[in-house]
């Protein structure tokens, strides 16, 4: 191990934080991308034929990689408000990373299913 | 103890000892984040579970965006997640090179770069939404 000091010490803060970041940016990528594909939607066949590439199984894949990184995004930044505004909270950090993590892995486990199910059943 | 020495505008202070601190942009860029964080969940995630979860992803079309457009509600939903997520991402994204690019004249052009894409997005997205004139 590195005899450097890091802000947080490789704990869960630390990952919380960088997990954060990656959703984040990963995240704004996506909608920039996603304000490109939907303005085409005056031009009804380039909008087809971009959004068939959406129904094949990479982009299912990467849409549920897209789900991973909102659900986590979403909950640990609730996390983040509550240590913010409630002064107790930031006690009971580590608990409620594992808390918010489980759960939106959890969310992703079955909206993944969801999103996978056409391709496994041949619909697509 | 980073945790403790950050001064967040909620953190109560003693006025004998210490000034509280004028309110600044960086101020009210932490307490947007917060507040737009706050909808943005409920946004993002009601969008992506109706395009993604409760229709699958090859049925939504241009019929099907012509038909939720066709009620002004659902503009205003989708127009408030483009300019509120393209808000919060920006500013996300300010943190990331502030943090990351060293040189003031490298953070300067990455930022103005920033800047102007996703100005020009929100002026695409925004004519997107608002002039669409779909037919069921």
């Amino acid at each position: 191990m590195s005899t450097r000091p890091t802000i947080y010490k490789g704990k869960t803060g630390q990952w919380a934080f960088v997990l954060h970041r990656i959703s984040g940016f990963l995240i704004l990528m996506f909608i920039l991308l996603h304000i490109i594909d939907i303005s085409t939607i005056n031009f009804p066949s380039v909008y087809a034929s971009i959004h068939r590439l959406y129904g094949n199984v990479f982009m299912r894949t990467f849409e549920v990689g897209l789900l991973f990184g909102l659900t986590y995004h979403a909950l640990n930044g609730l996390r983040v408000i509550m240590i913010d505004f409630f002064p107790g909270v930031i006690k009971n950090e580590k608990r409620l990373f594992v808390a918010m993590f489980s759960l939106s892995l959890l969310l992703t486990v079955v909206g993944g299913v969801i999103i996978l199910k056409p391709f496994f059943t041949g619909r697509v | 103890m980073a945790l403790r020495e950050r001064s967040f505008p909620s953190q109560r202070r003693n006025s004998t000892t210490m000034k509280r601190s004028k309110a600044n942009f960086e101020t009210w860029s932490w307490f947007f984040m917060r507040i737009s964080g706050l909808i943005l969940f409920f946004l993002a995630l009601i969008h992506f579970s109706i395009t993604h979860i409760f229709n699958d992803v090859t049925t939504t079309t241009v019929a099907f965006v012509a038909k939720r457009w066709a009620n002004p509600l659902w503009r205003v939903f989708d127009w408030l997640l483009l300019a509120l997520g393209l808000m919060h991402g920006s500013n996300g994204l300010r943190f990331i090179m502030d943090d990351y690019i060293r040189t003031p004249r490298r953070r300067a052009f990455a930022k103005a770069f920033m800047y102007s894409l996703s100005a020009a997005l929100f002026v695409v997205g925004t004519i997107t939404i608002v002039t669409y004139k779909g037919t069921l």
